[in-house]
């Protein structure tokens, strides 16, 4: 009797870890949205803390500052975007790929539903309204030019942030930069529907969206296996409760409980990385080519410089 | 001008690449002026091509405003229902801020230089009319009563009388006005367009070429430094009669 | 040189407070057509404030000119400080008048030559390009009187206007004045009691609170009198003693006042 209660006092002891939670740093790559979907599941069902990680998810002021402040060592990791991050390690930014936010692209071209253009060809002599984000040229140019059409048949108007708003006043005719699980669903909602053309559809090499960056100096950071872990629990459990998980995201802020976050939720649901950490190494060949044949980098190079699974090494 | 300013820039750049080198910082945080210049000199075409429109915003937004300001000081001082009505605009067109301002400004003016030369005369509006309208209703009593005793015509004493007496004052918000307008101009860029300092600096910091970002800012500093020496020229020649009572250097 | 005859100005004031201070109680003067009148008295006495109210800057009292047509615009004011526009030239400040009423180009050379003429003879003819910030406090009072003189109006308030003078200029200033203004209704404000004997017809002390006229009779002989006449020395250390005792008085009155 008694040694088997020393033997489950041992046993007790080896099994509890009593590691105080770890903090850890993630910026995200704009107010919170519907896009962070796995993030908010993971803190708020305990994911990241059955992790022992402490999660601090930071929304910026300047969308371009969080992989600046990952490579520069002040956050741990950032949502950032696939395309954004090979113009980035071209200009010598040392970051890397950890993991996968949305697996798909959500960038489109939109244009007024109840406008004159149903289809790419209609673009021709018309403004064209974009948010800086320093590749939309290669986007949008790859889509005229399977058209016969090119970037100098058509105006770029830059819009920043306003992309539905001059759509819908007729500043402009079209807009690039329009997430399609999002602004087509605000435009909806204002009863301005949108059309979309989507680049994977139109000669653009499919990419992950949002992605998840880290110092490339950092990646045998532990914590960064912890996040991945959990992320990809909270994915699971998403998919598998999608009504309880959005209770659970509009629950955490009285802004976020609203009309066009409930419809984006729906909308994004089926994009979000399945198996965050994997990586798609022929997609981020392809893009990096893409780029290059675009003339926005020269000579990328190997992908494993830029972008890992981390379980695989 | 002399050999001072010069020595205090030059003392500026050291000082900035020592900035550089002790905190170790990454070009992708802050470039030093080595890394600055190399680009001014690499992109220099570029660099003109948008700093000609940021500065044809700039000018035209100065005196269009300038000259709205200085009308509607004119009319403040010449009709007392103006003042009931617009002293309250006046003051409001200064309590908003600029950047709220921005995109309804470009939504109804459009995304090209209007918009810009808009929020530019936003901005200088407050300083030049608020000056000027002080300078007009300041004026020495002891004229004014004179013009009364000779029996002359009110727009006489307002234009021969309060107007001069008040170039000064209205000089003093013109020096303002260069100082702001340049603000005005790249918060409108910001928002929305496809051309400017203000835009090559947004486009640069989106592809990560902050050492292009530093040279539209540093030529941004250089425009808006020559444009406030002019407007100084010019508002000492508005007042010739006076002098400078403390010396230049 | 006016082409009217000057008017004679009746003043009458019930009452008037200026500064806290009653300065007038039933005050009534009488300025005689023509003739030069000299208002002498202590500083606060209210010299300045009859002047203004006279010349309609301030309201509280009947001024009525004895051939029944309004006063208004046919007053020129000549004040303590020379208000020259600090923007204009010497010429351009002694015909401010005619550019403030916007008198016509018909007239306008006449007007200049008159002008030239003037500045002249007040010894600013080598001048007339200069800017008030460039001369001296005597020269900008010439050209304020000047500016004065090219009104012709009949009637002329002019207040110490030769009190920022040297002896010298202010004695020159006198006589020319004297000279150039002798047909108008002059009223001259002054401190110096041998201003007041050299220049005027009449002469009249300002004193008390609130203020009484008492009259001395002017020395003999026609304004500008000259200087050395012992008449003249006489009444000036009469006047100054007069001055200084009510000088002392309006003193008390300030000291003990509520």
């Amino acid at each position: 009797m008694r040694r088997s209660a020393v033997a489950l006092a041992v046993l007790l002891l080896l099994a509890a870890p009593a590691r105080a939670a770890e903090k850890l740093t993630v910026m995200l790559d704009w107010f919170v949205n519907p896009d962070h979907g796995p993030l908010i599941v993971a803190r708020e069902k305990g994911f990241f803390a059955a992790e022992g990680l402490e999660v601090d998810l930071v929304a910026p002021a300047d969308p371009n500052d969080p992989p600046k402040l990952v490579a520069a060592g002040r956050a741990d990791i950032a949502v950032s975007y696939q395309p954004q991050l090979h113009l980035q390690v071209a200009e010598g930014l040392p970051l890397v790929r950890i993991g996968t936010l949305v697996a798909t692209p959500l960038n489109s071209l939109v244009v007024l539903a109840s406008g004159p253009i149903t289809s790419i060809e209609d673009l021709d002599g018309r403004k064209v309204g974009f948010s800086v984000g320093g590749f939309e040229d290669a986007l949008l140019g790859a889509m005229l030019e399977r058209y016969g059409l090119s970037l100098d048949r058509i105006t770029l108007v830059n819009v920043n942030f306003s992309l539905s708003p001059s759509l819908i006043s007729g500043q402009v005719d079209a807009v690039i930069g329009a997430f399609r699980n999002f602004e087509l669903n605000q435009m909806d909602l204002v009863g301005a529907p949108g059309r979309a053309f989507y680049p994977e559809e139109e000669g653009v090499p499919a990419y992950d969206e949002l992605i998840y960056v880290a110092r490339a100096d950092r990646l045998d950071d532990p914590r960064l296996r912890a996040f991945l872990t959990a992320v990809e629990k909270a994915t699971l459990w998403l998919v598998n409760h999608p009504e309880e998980a959005w209770n659970i995201f509009k629950g955490t802020a009285a802004e976020l409980d609203d009309e066009l976050n409930a419809r984006a939720w729906r909308d994004t649901l089926p994009r979000f990385a399945l198996r965050p950490a994997a990586l798609d190494v022929g997609r981020y060949r392809r893009f990096a080519t893409f780029l290059e044949e675009r003339g926005l980098i020269d000579n990328p190079p190997p992908v494993e410089t830029y972008a890992v699974d981390l379980f695989a090494r | 001008m002399g050999v001072r300013p010069l020595i205090t820039a030059l003392g500026l750049l050291v000082c900035w690449q020592l900035l550089v080198w002790a905190t170790g910082a990454p070009p992708y945080i802050l470039p030093g002026p080595l890394a600055v210049g190399r680009v001014l000199l690499a992109r220099g075409d570029l660099l003109l091509e948008h700093a000609l429109v940021t500065a044809t915003e700039i000018l035209l937004g100065i005196l269009i405003g300038s000259l709205v300001g200085a009308a509607s000081a004119i009319l403040l001082t010449a009709w007392a229902p103006a003042r009931r009505w617009l002293m309250p605009l006046l003051v409001v067109s200064q309590a908003l801020p600029v950047f709220a301002l921005a995109p309804l400004l470009v939504l109804w003016l459009g995304y090209g230089m209007a918009s810009k030369i808009a929020m530019a005369v936003l901005i200088i509006y407050f300083p030049v009319t608020a000056a000027f309208f002080d300078g007009l209703r300041r004026t020495d009593p002891g004229w004014l009563e004179l013009a009364r005793v000779m029996n002359a015509r009110p727009l006489a004493v307002l234009w021969r009388i309060r107007l001069p007496a008040a170039l000064p004052a209205l000089g003093s918000g013109l020096r303002v006005a260069a100082s702001v307008a340049p603000i005005g101009a790249v918060v409108g860029e910001w928002v929305g367009s496809s051309a400017g300092l203000g835009y090559l600096m947004l486009h640069a910091n989106a592809r990560m070429q902050v050492d292009l970002v530093f040279a539209a800012l540093f030529l941004l500093a250089l425009m808006a430094l020559a444009l406030y020496f002019a407007v100084d020229r010019a508002a000492r020649r508005l007042v010739p009669w006076q002098r400078e009572t403390l010396p230049e250097t | 040189m006016a082409h009217e005859p000057p008017p004679g100005i009746s003043v009458s004031v019930p009452r008037l407070v200026f500064g806290g201070t009653l300065l007038f109680a039933d005050l009534s003067c009488r300025f005689a057509a023509g003739a030069w009148t000299c208002l002498l008295g202590p500083s606060g006495v209210g010299k300045t404030t009859l002047l203004r109210l006279i010349a309609g800057l301030v309201e509280g009292g009947r001024v009525e000119a004895d051939d029944g047509r309004p006063l208004a615009g046919r007053i020129a004011l000549m004040a303590q400080q020379d208000l020259l526009l600090p923007w204009l030239n010497v010429l351009d400040n002694s015909l401010l008048g005619h550019r403030l009423r916007g008198e016509g180009a018909g007239g306008r050379a006449k007007r200049e030559r008159r002008a030239r003429e003037l500045l002249a003879r007040l010894g600013l003819g080598h001048r007339l390009s200069a800017l008030p910030a460039e001369l001296s406090g005597g020269m900008r009072q010439r050209v304020a009187l000047a500016r004065t003189l090219l009104e012709e109006r009949p009637v002329v308030l002019m207040d110490e206007p030769f009190s920022a003078l040297d002896a010298i200029s202010r004695h020159r200033l006198q006589d020319m004045a004297a000279g150039l203004l002798d047909r108008h209704t002059v009223l001259l404000v002054t401190h110096s009691p041998l201003e007041a004997l050299r220049l005027g017809h009449r002469i009249l002390v300002m004193g008390g609170q609130p203020v009484t006229l008492r009259e001395i009779a002017a020395p003999p002989g026609p304004p500008p009198r000259p200087l050395g006449d012992p008449a003249l020395l006489a009444l000036e250390a009469e006047l100054l003693e007069e001055l200084a005792a009510s000088d002392a008085r309006m003193e008390e009155a300030w000291a003990s006042a509520p």
